[in-house]
């Protein structure tokens, strides 16, 4: 007789297992992306765990290595609790196969057991990738024991667990508080960006609490400081590095405990409400109030932009990602009216002796990284899922509707850029000339994200996923669109910094505006040569 | 097998979309559910199966309470969806398995079952290609074989023709037949008033999620079709 839970666990996997897709497949397309993907999944983590290397290699020539395990706990933690929170929606409710897994003679604890496993098992190679680096560079340095490698190994194994069920269950009262509203996505979204803000804040409060009173003027020193004391905060992290330095069976046995006992005490609940919960988020009465009235008539491109401002909103997985980042750019925006920039700039660079006047490049660079780290175009084409034919069979090209989900991006992209970036301009008391230019520099820039993302969207379109997560988050739809657009734009950021030094700003935002201008133009004519 | 005891469903905006339904299903009955859309039908079936929560009303399957012993009313029932949303990414075979895996079947006895019904739905050859693959008319064979294949006392369907070709809706017409003759009751949806007609010995209409007629076919039609009988109940009351 097999475990139930262990046959469901195996199906959840296998049903998002490409190496299942690869061997029963017939489509040669298909199984050729699948190869892609792999490698190139296989080069992001192994570039990963490269600079995870590099950074405890470099840690260790500055004499602070013990620090390792503490990182190594800490960044995994962090990971887990924020990447979980945005997951738990799509993957323990509201998700596509409901109705057939609570069908089958299952209890519902079971099926969502099984869920947060599914999503701890896919998040596992991030978090090893990081943790293995981490390892390898500690024992480059340290020349550990030999027990400290499966320990460590083992032990990461466990680390993840208690931030993804602190996040599940914050998951799950939201899904909770939501499923007694008539607009459940939206309500869903707004407790979802309120809580993500709640962490932000608790994470300066932590930093605050952790830091010393007397400053450290050694910004290293102070932030080694800051790690040992958070550590003592968030005992797992305690626990870990005991375990893995001293062998210390009480830790070792309080990580494994509390991690078993956190899961059981937050499924219990979960199960007894869970088709509770699912029942209302999944149930929708229809209204018959509507009365017919005079329609507004669009554009065909407006009209494909306004279907996806409505599929944006029908989603509380797809909002919350996208809409996070527009979110941060109005609070920053509005925060830096009432912050003196100075101040800011001194506190952020601890002392180091460079002047707002140095940054004005990076300015709109730092505003871009709120709405321009997530695109639209990167996920659309793949939400379309089995609804593609709906636009398949319009009498519309593909480039049209590529073009439609493009102006799309720019609609959500563009205002919240320029007004973070007004309100950084006025807060900062900018020239008018080079506020100009750096307003140009935001739409241009919002521009590239945009088309940027069309190449990614459409080179990677997935239409045969199970969850949205998949493609929302996971997919290499938006990894690729993430890390060459965050590495990129921070390279450049320190780039332009460096030459404000020695140039004029305002030549260097022409410059900023011809690269951005240039490259959103080559990625657009690329991503319409997809369609 | 199955009764339904004053079951009322009221969503969020206060709406009833269903109200205090009363329906007894009997081993070997064959019991047509038939109605506009959005008049209840699907809600009140996934309640049965146990997907939906309720507050009033009680439904029972085989003596067990839907709401307090779930995992029992389950292990005897199969439910067919209206639009089955199957495992894309796993072949047929993988789906059937975990299906017979998760009702703890025996290994001859699925082979024997699988083998059976594929035959019957003449998708045999498509067993082992992903399930994505597949047309809407196969993946609800699919759905149908992985409902059978446990050998259920309780069958719930909801619009179980829609996407068949002919042969594959005869094959289940029979196949009907031959569940409830050896004592399986079936409880399905439709909106093909012929073949419900032809099919069941009872029948109950729901109209705005209340029962307005219901009883043995021969007491509701009469002399008369059973489309002529839904058009008149359906404008009458």
């Amino acid at each position: 007789m097999k475990n139930k839970s262990l046959v469901l666990l195996k199906t959840l996997l296998r049903s998002t297992s490409q190496h299942n897709i690869y061997k029963y497949s017939k489509d040669k397309k298909k199984k050729g992306r699948i190869i892609g993907n792999t490698i190139g999944f296989t080069f992001l983590y192994l570039l990963l765990m490269a600079y995870c290397v590099g950074v405890c290699i470099g840690y260790g020539e500055l004499g602070i290595i013990d620090l390792m395990p503490a990182i190594c706990s800490l960044t995994i933690t962090a990971l887990a609790l924020f990447f979980t929170f945005f997951k738990t929606n799509g993957y323990l409710f509201n998700f596509k196969e409901y109705d057939m897994l609570m069908s089958l003679p299952f209890k519902p604890a079971t099926v969502a057991g099984c869920k947060f496993i599914y999503m701890y098992v896919k998040s596992l190679p991030w978090n090893m990738s990081i943790s293995v680096a981490i390892l390898i560079g500690y024992a480059i340095k340290t020349q550990p024991a030999i027990w400290v490698y499966p320990v460590w190994i083992i032990m990461s194994l466990f680390l993840p667990i208690i931030p993804m069920l602190i996040a599940s269950f914050l998951g799950f009262i939201i899904a909770r508080i939501s499923a007694g509203f008539r607009k459940k996505n939206i309500i869903q979204t707004v407790l979802t960006i309120i809580f993500v803000l709640a962490i932000f804040a608790l994470r300066f409060v932590i930093e605050a609490l952790a830091r010393d009173s007397e400053k450290l003027n050694d910004t290293l020193m102070s932030a080694a400081e800051t790690i040992r004391k958070i550590e003592k905060i968030y005992l797992p992290a305690e626990w870990f590095n005991g375990a893995v330095t001293c062998f210390a069976i009480s830790d070792i046995l309080l990580l494994i405990g509390v991690s078993v006992l956190l899961f059981v005490a937050v499924f219990v609940p979960v199960g007894r409400s869970y088709r509770s919960i699912n029942s209302k988020l999944k149930s929708h009465a229809a209204s018959k109030k509507f009365k017919m009235s005079s329609q507004k008539s669009r554009s065909v491109l407006n009209a494909i932009a306004f279907k996806e401002f409505k599929r944006m909103t029908g989603s509380s997985v797809y909002m919350t990602n996208v809409a996070m980042g527009e979110i941060f750019a109005v609070i920053i925006g509005i925060a830096v009216l009432f912050i003196n920039i100075d101040s800011l700039i001194a506190m952020a660079l601890q002392g180091a002796p460079v002047t707002k006047e140095i940054l004005y490049p990076a300015f709109p660079m730092i505003i871009y990284f709120f709405p321009g780290m997530v695109a639209t175009t990167a996920i659309s084409p793949s939400l379309e899922g089995k609804n593609y034919w709906i636009v398949q069979s319009l009498p519309i090209t593909k480039k049209t509707l590529c073009k439609g989900k493009m102006l799309f991006n720019m609609y959500l992209t563009v205002p919240f850029g320029i007004f973070a970036t007004i309100c950084l301009c006025i807060s900062a008391k900018v020239p008018v000339l080079t506020s100009i230019l750096m307003l140009v520099l935001i739409v241009c820039m919002c521009a590239f994200s945009t088309a940027w993302g069309g190449v990614c969207g459409f080179k990677y379109m997935r239409l045969d996923w199970e969850n949205e997560i998949e493609v929302v988050k996971q997919g290499m739809n938006v990894t690729v669109y993430l890390l060459p657009n965050m590495f990129g734009t921070m390279a450049v950021a320190a780039l332009m910094i460096f030459l404000g030094t020695m140039i004029d700003v305002n030549l260097i935002l022409g410059i900023l505006i011809l690269l951005y201008g240039g490259l959103g133009a080559l990625c657009y004519r690329k991503a319409i040569s997809y369609t | 097998m199955l009764e339904i005891k004053g079951f009322s469903k009221v969503y969020g905006e206060g709406k009833k979309a269903a109200d205090n339904i009363n329906l007894t299903i009997e081993s070997g009955d064959i019991y047509g559910f038939i109605g506009h859309n959005g008049a209840g039908k699907s809600t009140t079936i996934r309640a049965i199966v146990g997907v939906l929560d309720f507050t009033e009303g009680e439904i029972l399957i085989d003596g067990h309470s839907v709401k307090k012993e779930p995992l029992e009313c389950k292990k005897v029932t199969a439910y067919i969806p209206d639009n089955p949303d199957l495992y894309e990414n796993l072949t047929g075979i993988q789906y059937l398995n975990f299906i017979a895996d998760v009702f703890e079947i025996g290994e001859a006895q699925r082979e024997e079952a699988i083998r059976k019904y594929a035959d019957l739905f003449e998708i045999t050859d498509s067993l082992g290609d992903l399930i994505g693959s597949y047309s809407h008319g196969m993946k609800q064979k699919l759905a149908i074989i992985s409902a059978l294949i446990h050998d259920p006392k309780l069958i719930v369907m909801d619009e179980p023709f829609v996407g068949l070709d002919p042969k594959a809706a005869f094959t289940l017409k029979q196949i009907m037949h031959e569940m409830c003759a050896k004592g399986t009751a079936i409880f399905f949806s439709t909106h093909v008033l012929d073949v419900a007609e032809k099919l069941c010995n009872k029948v109950a209409i729901i109209r705005q999620g209340k029962i307005i007629d219901n009883g043995t076919m021969e007491e509701l039609v009469g002399k008369k079709s059973l489309e002529e009988v839904f058009m008149e109940v359906q404008n009458e009351k």
